[in-house]
Order: structure tokens, then C-alpha cells, then sequence
């Protein structure tokens, strides 16, 4: 390893325990001007576009530190953003947008092609079908589900779902 | 590993440029031409024609020449754009796998990053031939607002061409390296890129050794183009009052309109009047020759396109506001692109930033210009030293009979095949290829090849060393000064870019409203993550539509394709909490993966994208058909 992807993977390493101020290396106390210096600093320091010549393993490690300075820069560049944050980080929240939004995750209503069914046999084929996708053998899923249409042929959503199906699996619907 | 070029992939023209010896130059073919057409013909004898021999087939055949695709390649099949270019071109649009688009020449159908594929192919073979050198890497320039799909099917048409992407860039970017400093202070500038069919504009901070884009806007569908339509339409009124015929029925003669406008708008560029032959375009009685001339000046000119340019303006305007600055707070104005000669643009431009625009580098190739010195710049340097000319040896080169006339006489016609070798006609008494190179008019730029080298691995300073100093690794041996337009320059390739995603992107919600994850003008590269909840129980997987546009309102925004997550851990509604992280790459191209919040490992997540042909069974067949003897140039 040499010292410069060693390099970046020691400011990587401790990001997670770093407010936006520490990973772009700027005081809290800065203006706007000291902000935009510090990111171009932090740029010049971890853009991938400055390891082209280093193994490719150092770009891999440039992006996802760039990518998090992206991050700070983006909430302290902007002053309604940073007294949000700053407030935040009195609470010990270190980053505003953090991973895990789980209160306002979007929660994708899908219902199981079994639901979908509604004659027996063409829920049992469905359950089938949902068992292959989940184990990725969509072509033999889209060879249950057009079975089950054969029987349920007038469930337009099933008809959606096996449309969705030739998206997935790259190929022309009949 | 040989060379690697900037391309500049136009609407209308296509062009390539190098940096050679520390000059970034743009570079000709046989004829001396440095703007290819990007136009594809498919002619009868099963040949395709490239660049200037299919424009001239535009006429004679239309219907199986292709150009103008710019405008539509990465768009798919239910859009307006489309379906309005449908009507507009003579040849046939059909819809191609995934919503995607296809053209039809010839019987057969060609997904639009094809047609693309030859131009840059003959773009490639024109710096071949100009270098005697191989190339095989390229940073390929696109419109700034060219969305996700828009950008995805340009790289893949590089693929498709035999070129490395080494980055999609976008071209008011370029065009500023191009340019670069003018002070030793920082500044912040706009670049105005009004091309065939495209228009940007860009706002950067300049300073040291970064360029920052600060935010980027534009229209993908606007361009010198719709202004030779707006004229072409008024040469078909004409024609109908006066002669009775109506040219929009006959494609050839619709072609032909389109072309002669062009021309006519070129000349009131310089000209305050101007009158066009169309003797050509119409028929008398029993198929007689009439005498027909269409003219029209300056004002009237500007009447028709006074629409278009303040679109243009708009679209400024919107940018300019969302960096909190005034207009007259940038301190310098860039034009980019060919429409720009136009005199009404550069007085509207010019009004609206209260001072005089810049133009010194030619408009058609300061885009060519940028993306060579990105390409130089991001070019592994160990390979970039052997940038000099080097006698091409190929099988074929060394086993030409030397007593066959037949294929000496190929060898020496200058339209002999563009992937062969340089001729002996091309090279100098000492054996050498000599470069068909033009010098622009860009000045100097430090010569990367010899004056930048990176720190061999084990050899570099230890760590915890400055942040500069980290920085000047790359520089070893640097040379102190070298001069571009008269400033000097900091010892390094070139200035660090830092470009923005133009779209906000984002993802549907309940109730059909948009999500956003990635904020519009958001340095790249970038992530967001948000977390999935299964909505039943047993759920298994989940589909997620994703888009780009600025409305809150899904549907309004550029639908991009759905997002697949499978595989899930089955367990009661709400349970299965799927972290799935957004990334734009630096090239602007969304790339996504997904964890499974409660066991941490990582899910399928797959991205479906409309018309983008990424299956690895797509890209072998249009592989394996792109390089199939008779579809060779």
C-alpha cells in the first residue's frame, strides 16, 4: 500500500466519527469564502480525478471521501442548511441528512403476486413464481406467471406484474 | 496503450482534439476538414459513409441518412421531443427495445448509441490517420443538461466505437479549461454554449487549481437547428404562395430547404442581406425549369429567432438566481458554439451581462479543445509519455506488396479506408508519419507528457503530510512556467474540475409526488441513501421508480426506469428495511446498491433503465453487428 491510498484511507476511517466542520477541516466559526477554500483544499486533497495515476484501489477510496465532503459542503455551503445543522450538532448528530430516514422512507406498496391471484391454482403458480424471483430465476418465474394468467385471465394486475417481468428480464411482452 | 483524444460529439459536427507536446490542438482528416459531420448515410451498396461523404447524400437520399440524433438519442419512444422529431426528419424513427429508440436505414433498424458509434468511430480513425498513432481512450463531451439516460447511451456509443471512456464531460466545462484563466485572482464566469441543437449555460468559480461549476442549466431541444427550421418553414411559405408547390411533402426537398436556410442564416451573420437559389427545390409545369430565389435580411432574421435567443436568456436567468448572484457580478462571459456567430445573440448576451462576451477561441472547437486537455489530464501518465509520433506497425502495413499498382493506388487515394494504417503518401521522406495536425487558436498549456510525473508507489513522502504537499506528489519534475494566452500557469496538466449533476433526481412516492435524493447542481461524484420499507408481509421485493426534473409531481419529470430490489428477507409489513444508496458518478451516471438494514449484507438492486441497452446480451449483439464486415466503413 502505498502512502497516499494509506493516506486516504486514514481520513476515510475516521469520517464516521466527524462533524461536516472536521471532515472538510474548516473551524465552525468560518465564513462562507473559508468554507468554499477549505472544499477545494479537501478537493484537491481527495477528488478521484487527482489518483489517476495511483492503483485503482486509491480512486475507489478517493470517491467515497469526496462523495462525504460533497455531503458537508453542500449543507455549509448554504446558511439556512447550516443553522439546521449546527443546532443538530449540539445534539450530537453529525450529519443532516444521515442514512437512516426511516420515519419519512417512502414505503413501496407492493402486493405479492399470491394476493394478486384470485383463483387457487393461479395463486399457487404465483407463490411459485414470487419464490423463483426472489432467488433471481426470473425466466422460469415468467413461465409461472404466464401459466397462472392462462387460468386468470382477466387479472389485469397480474398482467402488469408479468409486464414487469419482460422489463426485467430485457424481452419484447407478446 | 495508445493515445487518448477529446471528442466533442455535436448535433451538427463532431470534433476531435489531442494535446501533443503541452498544445491542445484539434485535428483534421485527409481533406484538411477539422469539423466531421455527424451524419451516417447507409448507401445502397451496403457501404456506410461517415461525416462528409453522407452530408452530401442528405439530399439525394434522405431517408436513409442520418443526422441530427443528438437531439434524440437517450430519449424514449412516448416523449414529445420524439414524437415531434418523428414528423420533422425525413428518415424512419421506430421504437426500439425498453422504450428506446431506433432508426431505420435500409431495412434494418440501428439503436441510436449505433448511429453515434460510427461517428465517433470516423472521429477516432480521423486522429489515427492525423497522429499515426493508435487511439483507444476518449473523454467524450455532452450538454451539460443532458440527463442520466442521455449520458449513459453517449458512453456507450464510445464503447461500441472501440474507446475507453475515460469521462463523459460536459461541454461548457470544456470549454472553460479551454480557456481557463485569464487572472491570477479567482473569478467567477459564464459560459454560454448555444449549439446545433443544444443550449447550456454553466456558471464556474475559477480559482488555483480548481474550476467549480456552481450550477448548470439548459435545454437539450434548442439550438441553431430549430432557427434553420424556423427559416426552412419560411422558404416552404413562400414557395407555396408564389409557385403553388408545398416542398414539406417531399422529404429531399425538405432536406434540401433546411440546408439552404442554414446557409442563408450563415451569411446574415456577416451580411445585412442575403438571397438563396431554389431554382432546385421547385418544378414548373411538365417538370420546367424555374428561376427561384428566396431572400431575406438581417431584421427579419432576427425576428424569427428573437423567441429562441430569449428562451436562452431565461434559462440564465433561472440559473443565475439559484447562486444568489446578479448577472453583472459574473465577471466574464464565454460563448461556445456555432449559433453564437450570430450577431443577435452576442448583442442579446451581451445586454443581459452587462459587458463584452469572449469568443476568442473558435466557437466550433473550444469544446474539442477542453475535452483533450481532460483526456490528457486523466490519462494514466505512463502512458501518455509516448504521446510522440511513432511509425504505425501493423500486419497489414508491413505486407503490402510494394509492386502491386492496384493497391498502391488505394493506399494513395485520400479516401481510402479511415482504419487503415497512414499511407506511404502521408509520410515524410524519413519514414515518419507526418502529423496532420492544426494548431487552434488555444495557446499553450504545460506539456503534461514531460512535464508531469507521478511518484513511483513506495517512493512518496509518509503520510500526514500536508495537504498541498500530497497534492504536489504528482509533481516531480515540473516545469516551472509555460505561458496560455499570454498568463502563466501553475506546473500541472490542468486544474482540478469539480462539475454538478444538472437534474435533481429522485425517486416516486405515494400519491404520485417525487422524492428528491440528489439535489439539482450537486458536485459530482455524489450519494444519498434512503431507506425502503416493505408495504406487506412476505414482501420479497420491491420496485422503485426513479427520475429526474425539478417537479414535485412524478410525472411531470423525466421518467428514467425502476429500480428492482429482490431478494428480501420475508418478514411482516414494515420490517424490511432495505438501504438503498443513490450515487451519481463523475461521469453524471446513476449507479445504485442496496443493504439489507437488519443483516447488513448487501441485496440484489438492479436498475432498469428505459432504452438503455446494458444487458451484457445487448451490447454483444450490437457488438457483433457493429463489427460485422459489410458494416465496416
Amino acid at each position: 500500500m502505498t502512502p497516499r491510498i494509506a493516506y486516504l484511507r486514514a481520513r476515510l476511517a475516521g469520517i464516521e466519527g466527524q462533524s461536516y466542520y472536521e471532515i472538510l477541516r474548516v473551524p465552525s466559526s468560518s465564513c462562507g469564502a473559508d468554507v468554499k477554500a477549505a472544499f477545494h483544499e479537501f478537493a484537491l486533497a481527495c477528488h478521484p480525478d487527482q489518483y489517476v495515476n495511483d492503483e485503482p484501489d486509491a480512486a475507489v477510496a478517493a470517491t467515497e471521501l469526496f462523495k462525504r465532503g460533497v455531503e458537508a459542503y453542500k449543507v455549509l455551503k448554504s446558511a439556512a442548511w447550516r443553522s439546521q445543522y449546527d443546532e443538530g450538532l449540539l445534539r450530537g448528530q453529525l450529519r443532516f441528512t444521515p442514512g437512516r430516514v426511516e420515519i419519512a422512507a417512502p414505503a413501496i406498496a407492493i402486493r405479492t403476486l399470491e394476493e394478486i391471484a384470485t383463483t387457487p391454482h393461479a395463486k399457487q403458480l404465483a407463490k411459485k413464481a414470487e419464490r423463483l424471483i426472489s432467488s433471481g430465476r426470473l425466466e422460469e418465474a415468467r413461465v409461472a406467471l404466464v401459466t397462472a394468467l392462462q387460468e386468470d385471465y382477466e387479472n389485469d394486475e397480474l398482467k402488469e406484474r408479468l409486464q414487469l417481468l419482460y422489463a426485467a428480464l430485457a424481452l419484447e411482452p407478446p | 496503450m495508445g493515445v487518448a483524444v477529446g471528442i466533442d460529439l455535436g448535433t451538427t459536427n463532431t470534433v476531435v482534439g489531442v494535446v501533443r507536446d503541452g498544445r491542445a490542438v484539434t485535428l483534421a482528416d485527409e481533406g484538411g476538414r477539422r469539423l466531421i459531420p455527424s451524419v451516417v448515410s447507409f448507401h445502397p451498396t451496403g457501404k456506410v459513409l461517415v461525416g462528409e461523404p453522407a452530408k452530401e447524400r442528405r439530399i439525394i437520399d434522405p431517408v436513409n441518412t442520418i443526422c441530427s440524433i443528438k437531439r434524440l438519442i437517450g430519449r424514449t419512444w412516448g416523449t414529445e421531443e420524439v414524437q415531434r422529431a418523428r414528423l420533422a426528419l425525413p428518415f424512419e424513427l421506430v421504437e426500439g427495445p425498453k422504450q428506446g429508440l431506433a432508426v431505420v436505414a435500409r431495412g434494418e433498424a440501428y439503436m441510436l448509441p449505433e448511429i453515434s458509434a460510427f461517428v465517433l468511430r470516423r472521429a477516432k480513425a480521423v486522429a489515427e490517420a492525423a497522429l499515426g498513432q493508435p487511439v483507444d481512450r476518449a473523454v467524450i463531451t455532452v450538454p451539460a443538461s443532458f440527463n442520466d439516460l442521455q449520458r449513459a447511451a453517449t458512453k456507450l456509443a464510445g464503447k461500441l466505437a472501440g474507446l475507453e471512456v475515460l469521462r463523459i464531460l460536459n461541454e461548457p466545462t470544456a470549454a472553460a479549461l479551454a480557456y481557463g484563466h485569464t487572472s491570477g485572482r479567482s473569478e467567477r464566469i459564464a459560459v454560454y454554449d448555444l449549439g446545433g441543437g443544444t443550449f447550456d449555460i454553466t456558471l464556474l468559480d475559477l480559482s488555483g487549481e480548481v474550476f467549480e461549476v456552481l450550477a448548470t442549466a439548459g435545454d437539450t431541444a434548442l439550438g441553431g437547428d430549430d432557427v434553420d427550421q424556423l427559416i426552412a418553414d419560411r422558404m416552404a411559405e413562400y414557395l407555396l404562395e408564389s409557385h403553388r408547390v408545398d416542398p414539406r411533402s417531399d422529404p429531399s426537398a425538405r432536406a434540401l430547404l433546411k440546408g439552404r436556410a442554414e446557409l442563408l442564416k450563415i451569411a446574415l451573420s456577416t451580411k445585412d442581406a442575403a438571397t438563396i437559389e431554389l431554382s432546385d427545390v421547385v418544378r414548373g409545369e411538365g417538370g420546367a425549369h424555374v428561376n427561384v430565389g428566396f431572400s431575406l435580411g438581417r431584421a427579419e432574421l432576427e425576428r424569427l429567432a428573437s423567441p429562441l435567443v430569449e428562451r436562452t436568456l431565461d434559462t440564465c436567468r433561472g440559473s443565475i438566481e439559484t447562486i444568489g448572484l446578479t448577472p453583472k457580478e459574473l465577471e466574464r462571459v464565454i460563448l461556445v458554439g456555432g449559433s453564437t456567430r450570430m450577431p443577435l445573440v452576442v448583442r442579446r448576451v451581451e445586454a443581459y451581462f452587462g459587458k463584452a462576451a469572449t469568443a476568442r477561441v473558435n466557437p466550433d472547437e473550444v469544446v474539442a479543445l477542453g475535452a483533450a486537455i481532460q483526456a490528457a489530464s486523466l490519462s494514466r501518465i505512463g502512458s501518455a509519455r509516448s504521446a510522440f509520433p511513432q511509425p504505425l506497425r501493423s500486419p497489414s502495413s508491413t505486407s503490402v506488396p510494394v509492386h502491386s499498382p492496384d493497391f498502391q493506388a488505394e493506399l494513395q487515394s485520400p479516401r481510402s479506408s479511415p482504419l487503415s494504417p497512414p499511407s506511404e503518401s502521408e509520410k515524410t521522406p524519413a519514414g515518419r508519419p507526418r502529423p496532420r495536425v492544426s494548431e487552434s487558436p488555444s495557446s499553450r498549456i504545460p506539456a503534461s507528457t514531460s512535464s508531469v510525473s507521478v511518484a513511483p508507489p513506495g517512493s512518496s513522502k509518509p503520510v500526514g503530510e500536508s495537504l498541498r504537499d500530497l497534492y504536489a506528489a504528482r509533481l516531480t519534475s515540473a516545469e516551472p512556467h509555460s505561458t496560455r494566452f499570454g498568463v502563466t500557469l501553475p506546473p500541472r496538466p490542468s486544474p482540478l474540475l469539480i462539475d454538478v449533476t444538472p437534474i435533481s433526481l429522485g425517486v416516486e412516492t405515494a400519491g404520485g409526488f417525487c422524492d428528491f435524493l440528489i439535489e439539482a447542481n450537486t458536485p459530482v461524484p455524489c450519494d444519498r441513501t434512503r431507506v425502503f420499507l416493505t408495504a406487506s408481509d412476505g414482501q420479497t421485493t420491491v420496485v422503485v421508480k426513479v427520475a429526474q426534473g425539478e417537479s414535485d409531481r412524478f410525472a411531470e419529470n423525466t421518467y428514467l426506469g425502476d429500480l428492482f430490489l429482490s431478494d428480501l428477507t420475508p418478514a411482516a409489513r414494515g420490517e424490511v428495511a432495505v438501504a438503498v444508496t443513490f450515487e451519481i458518478d463523475v461521469d453524471g451516471i446513476l449507479n445504485v446498491r442496496a443493504r439489507d438494514e437488519a443483516s447488513g449484507r448487501e441485496t440484489t438492486a438492479r436498475l432498469q433503465m428505459l432504452g438503455v441497452q446494458s444487458e451484457v446480451g445487448d451490447l454483444r449483439s450490437m457488438l457483433d453487428r457493429f463489427n460485422h464486415p459489410e458494416l465496416r466503413q
